[in-house]
């Protein structure tokens, strides 16, 4: 059973975040209505220089297809100037361990894999990466990738606001990624990453440092720029560590009190997303909607996993205990980040299972940005489905959806399945799993299915590790990545688009802003994820699950 | 041409935001946390006799367990020093046994030295290496094995 005060220091987590979250949001929604904000002052000159380096109009409004393209053109060449620092790393400047390059597999996988907002890591990037690739190669995508996130909200957001007289379109891009930088990620981190080192993150650019100890052993001290790594893959809902071990490696992570700081930053910004999208409506309570629905998932999420498991166990570190390391494991794949602080493999089914529910519904609240995104995927679906029992023509906020809205939202949604479940099969298929000393009893099978979930789901959490880095592995999660990514990305832009086009009426059929359809949606959604997922489940950590219990008997 | 214009611009994005986020900033923070606080900037370095000894936030495992508390290995990271005081005093009673250092005190030490893992509830735990280092400074002029190890420190060679 869980005690009362592990439930007391969730409730407080959860109410200052939400808070925060709130706060945050008022600034936010200035900042993409471009409405005066404190650091004009210092930013708007800086901004400046950057548009005119980039030769770029920044008024101007973009068409969903000009948004889009921009963006994955973008996307591209983050990745690309990722690969080539990581392959080259061996003879770039700031490698004083004198880490040779990446084969080129591995810095295909670590590229695509940082630029999809996934982080899933086939290296151990203590012994493996140099000053220079964690600094370019990885903390940079940290924050094009997170900022990818969020402007697309944004633009999605500007779309099902849909409203006239405002510009037809769903924004800049151009002006939305540098502004993202600049007025929030930046501040953000600099202020986290501070703080951290304040309480014990290492940041230093000072080489690794070789000591003598008490047994009069040699043991490697590696220090580096970690602070400004962890701030950003938390609050970038990144979660690619420092690493190997991630955010359980003492130097990420050095105390109860980083454990909770680190677990608040990567909750903060996926939460203000749900109070932006009410606020750039005007119609706060859809926000709320946005909110109680993804919380609500998230909670049950954290019941399923909580119920086997609060005790300090094997593979947990001592420092945080079993309930911290539960509720982080959860929450790092509810809100799809995939930092982790502790040593999966030796996790319980059932919290498993808890982590691959949050991977395959991806709204719990979800990855920074897409989370709300995927909310409104749900929506869609939701209203039809509620429409079609009701015998009426389904809407959303005063907009008629039609077959063609439904057919697309729906493809979103299988995309995720699809990427998920048929690279699983090929994996067996071709004796991938087997290549890497896996069988196909619930273990071995939990272990690739959670791989492609991760991987699809942008999260980055996983069993595999280094065992990973082979070439059907890295090339398949690499195409796996970008493709859970992108593909939605991509379609429900194009919903946006279609939204701004639609008239909207102030009659409503179904109310989506009362305490009754988060309830509704809630259940929609567990139904749409079982159904597709639930066979999975059962031969995976459902099926460990009951074996540990017959063994038991 | 619009598609030339397009990929022009986005490539000009990401060379700039690299130079901002890859280099400038975590530049900067280095520079904020070396001048601010340099002993966790550099890892919260150990010393011992004048000697670095390693970090008090990574374990050593010891060869000698009779004399010296030792980490845990089945931890998540494999290197935290963090073990739980049910472990420390088990260990306590073993040095206890083979140095005659009082329980008394080495049960103090381990009890000045608890931290939470919930703040104020949850697992309590010390630090491992902590404890070692003081034990050590407490006790090398008392104890011929913990002055062989605080001399061994400062001398050089492997």
């Amino acid at each position: 059973m869980i005690g009362a005060g592990y439930l007391l220091i969730t409730a407080l987590v959860w109410a200052i975040i939400i808070g925060l979250a709130w706060g945050l949001s008022k600034y936010l929604k200035k900042v993409y209505e471009n409405e005066r904000t404190f650091l004009d002052k210092i930013l708007n000159p800086l901004e400046n220089l950057i548009y005119r380096i980039l030769g770029i109009d920044g008024d101007r409004d973009m068409g969903w297809k000009e948004y889009f393209l921009s963006l994955f053109a973008f996307n591209v060449f983050t990745a690309a100037i990722s690969f080539v620092i990581l392959t080259y790393q061996g003879v770039l400047p700031l490698n004083p361990m004198k880490f040779p390059g990446m084969s080129w597999s591995l810095a295909f996988n670590t590229a695509t894999s940082f630029s999809s907002n996934t982080n899933l890591q086939h290296y151990g990037g203590g012994s493996t990466l140099s000053y220079l690739s964690q600094m370019v190669g990885i903390q940079f995508l940290q924050f094009t990738s997170a900022a990818s996130g969020v402007v697309v909200a944004v633009a999605i957001f500007r779309g099902f606001a849909g409203r006239r007289g405002e510009g037809r379109n769903l924004g800049n891009f151009y002006t939305d990624m540098v502004r993202t930088m600049t007025r929030v990620l930046l501040p953000l981190t600099m202020i986290l990453a501070v703080l951290l080192i304040g309480l014990g993150v290492p940041q230093s650019l000072g080489g690794y440092s070789l000591v003598k100890t008490l047994s009069g052993s040699f043991e490697l001290i590696k220090v580096g720029p970690i602070s400004s790594l962890v701030s950003i893959m938390q609050l970038g809902t990144n979660g690619g560590g420092y690493f190997g071990a991630n955010s359980a490696y003492p130097f990420a992570n050095p105390s109860p009190l980083t454990n909770y700081i680190e677990l608040g930053g990567m909750m903060l910004l996926p939460t203000a997303m749900p109070f932006l999208f009410g606020r750039m409506l005007r119609m706060k309570n859809e926000g709320r909607t946005l909110l109680i629905a993804s919380y609500g998932l998230y909670a049950i999420d954290l019941a399923i996993a909580l119920i086997p498991v609060t005790a300090l166990g094997a593979g947990m570190e001592t420092r945080l205990g079993g309930f911290s390391t539960v509720l982080y494991t959860v929450t790092t794949t509810a809100f799809t980040t995939g930092s982790v602080n502790t040593n999966l493999a030796a996790m319980h089914p059932l919290v498993i299972m808890a982590a691959l529910m949050g991977m395959m519904i991806q709204a719990t609240p979800g990855g920074l940005g897409v989370g709300a995104m995927y909310m409104l995927m749900y929506i869609l679906i939701t209203v039809f489905i509620v429409g079609l029992m009701a015998g009426r023509t389904p809407e959303y906020l005063g907009a008629k959806i039609t077959a063609n809205d439904v057919k697309l939202a729906v493809i979103a949604f299988l995309a995720h399945p699809i990427i998920i479940l048929a690279p699983t099969a090929l994996a067996y298929a071709l004796g991938a799993v087997h290549a890497i000393g896996l069988g196909t009893g619930p273990v071995g099978f939990t272990q690739i299915l959670y791989e492609y979930t991760s991987a699809a789901a942008n999260n980055g959490s996983d069993f595999l590790g280094t065992a990973g880095n082979t070439v059907f592995f890295n090339v398949s999660t690499g195409i796996v990545m970008w493709a859970g990514r992108f593909i939605p990305i991509f379609i429900m832009l194009a919903m946006a688009g279609r939204m701004l086009e639609k008239k909207r009426s102030t009659e409503v059929a179904l109310r989506t802003d009362n305490l009754i359809f988060p309830a509704i949606l809630i259940v929609s959604i567990l139904i749409l994820a079982v159904l597709t997922f639930f066979p999975f489940l059962a031969v995976g950590p459902i099926l460990m699950h009951l074996e540990g219990i017959k063994n038991a008997l | 041409m619009k598609g030339g214009k397009l990929i022009s611009s986005t490539m000009r994005l990401a060379l700039v935001l690299a130079l901002i986020c890859g280099v400038i900033y975590p530049v900067v923070v280095t520079g904020i946390g070396q001048a601010f606080f340099p002993f966790q900037a550099n890892g919260e370095m150990a010393q011992v006799n004048n000697a670095t000894v390693g970090s008090y936030l990574i374990g050593q495992s010891t060869n000698n367990s009779h004399y010296l508390f030792n980490m845990r290995n089945d931890s998540a990271s494999g290197v935290d020093p963090d073990i739980t005081v049910a472990s420390a005093l088990a260990q306590a009673q073993v040095i206890h046994n083979s140095t005659n250092i009082s329980l008394t005190y080495l049960d103090g030490l381990i009890h000045n030295n608890t931290r939470y893992s919930m703040f104020f509830f949850g697992t309590a735990y010390v630090d491992s290496l902590s404890l070692n280092i003081q034990i050590i400074d407490h006790f090398h002029s008392r104890i011929a094995v913990y002055g062989k190890i605080y001399d061994g420190l400062n001398t050089t060679g492997s």
